[in-house]
């Protein structure tokens, strides 16, 4: 098993060199010495920040209404702040938030967390192609920076690329998710500030849920989503009184059936 | 330093959501191929975050407790609805916020002040 995975590790290598190689050659080639690549990659790094530059004005509103509502929602200063840096997701701590208020058992925050990320297992398989030539830490790093926006931003420009996984494709990426995450962070930071001054007769925890809201609703943009949003809703406001907010289980697996079978009945009524 | 029980009710959610960005994030970068992901799992799991998310706001908005007869709806419900027109019209999230928030300040000073 061990051996497999270095095998797979060596031709990962290899791989990564045999794509150095394909990059166009340049006329003079001084051993690994590459006098358009600073060029290159200047231009892509700065074609990253031209296509994320209209991100930032949202990200940062996310991240100071996140801080606020994590404050305001009853976590300490440095809670606030440690989930900030290290989950580094807004709508699962923002999901997470009225579990914890309500003493959740931990499992299921993390199960709640899980599906409420469970699209970036779907943006990974889209990216994979894309950095699979890197040695593991660095896929890892790619990985857990990616962002909703990044991958919005990306998928257009590079989904059809003829090879994917280019030097100019991962240095457009590496800007992106570095501005993101900076954007991400300050403002945080800055809503974390603010929520700690403002005093609780304001009742800003209510943003909490109105950030939620901002999540939920733009969702609602097909017939299936909305069936689905509907059940899951249904199911949630009649499964209250069960115990550890189990509700919030049924709710989702009720919600995915529902979208499931709107799909189907919608395609048989378009065939 | 004296961590309460409570304390590290929270470091462990902070521990296990940072898991959870993590293995979501990374996984398919980690182990590409090795993780299988047919289409109607994938179809299916489109509609996951948003069941989950409705689920998370309804008991928010829409408390309620066997057996007790206290007020069901109060202006948490009436703002958040507020918000959602204003987000049909305007198909701004920042404005849902802002005018959910100040509609909620506007409610809530209208029902004491009856």
């Amino acid at each position: 098993m061990l051996f497999q995975i270095f095998l797979k590790t060596l031709n990962r290598k290899f791989l990564a060199l045999s794509d150095l190689n394909a990059s166009p050659p340049s006329p003079i080639k001084p051993e690994g010495f590459d006098p358009t690549l600073k060029a290159r990659r200047r231009a892509a790094l700065k074609e990253g920040w031209l296509g994320i530059r209209p991100a930032i004005i949202p990200t940062a509103t996310w991240g100071l209404v996140t801080g606020i509502a994590l404050v305001k929602s009853g976590l300490s200063e440095q809670a606030a702040v440690m989930m900030t840096l290290m989950v580094y997701a807004g709508s699962a701590q923002l999901t997470s938030l009225p579990l914890i208020a309500t003493g959740a058992p931990l499992w299921l925050i993390f199960a709640a967390g899980f599906i409420v990320n469970v699209r970036f297992l779907i943006f990974g398989a889209a990216l994979q192609p894309y950095f699979q030539s890197l040695p593991w830490y660095k896929r890892f790093a790619y990985g857990y920076f990616t962002t909703d926006m990044s991958f919005v931003v990306f998928m257009p420009r590079f989904g059809n690329a003829k090879v994917r996984g280019t030097q100019e494709q991962r240095w457009f990426f590496l800007s992106m998710i570095v501005i993101g995450w900076f954007t991400w962070q300050c403002s945080s930071m800055l809503g974390i500030f603010l929520g700690v001054m403002v005093p609780d007769s304001w009742s800003l925890d209510y943003a909490a849920i109105l950030a939620l809201l901002g999540i939920t609703i733009p969702l609602a943009n097909s017939r299936p989503m909305l069936v689905a949003i509907i059940a899951a809703g249904c199911t949630a406001w009649i499964a209250q009184p069960l115990p550890l907010r189990l509700g919030l289980l049924v709710a989702v697996v009720v919600g995915m059936s529902a979208g499931i079978w709107a799909e189907q009945r919608l395609n048989k009524e378009r065939a | 330093m004296n961590m309460t029980e409570q304390d590290l009710y929270i470091a462990g959610a902070i521990g296990l959501l940072t898991l959870c960005s993590v293995v979501t994030r990374a996984s398919f970068n980690l182990f590409g191929h090795r993780i299988p992901m047919s289409d109607s799992v994938r179809r299916a799991l489109l509609y996951a975050p948003a069941a989950a998310l409705t689920a998370i706001i309804v008991p928010a908005l829409l408390p309620w407790v066997p057996g007790s007869n206290a007020a069901l709806v109060d202006e948490k419900l009436f703002a958040a609805i507020i918000a959602i027109v204003l987000y049909q019209r305007t198909r701004s999230t920042i404005i849902m916020i802002v005018g959910g928030m100040v509609s909620f300040w506007v409610i809530q000073a209208l029902f004491s002040f009856w």
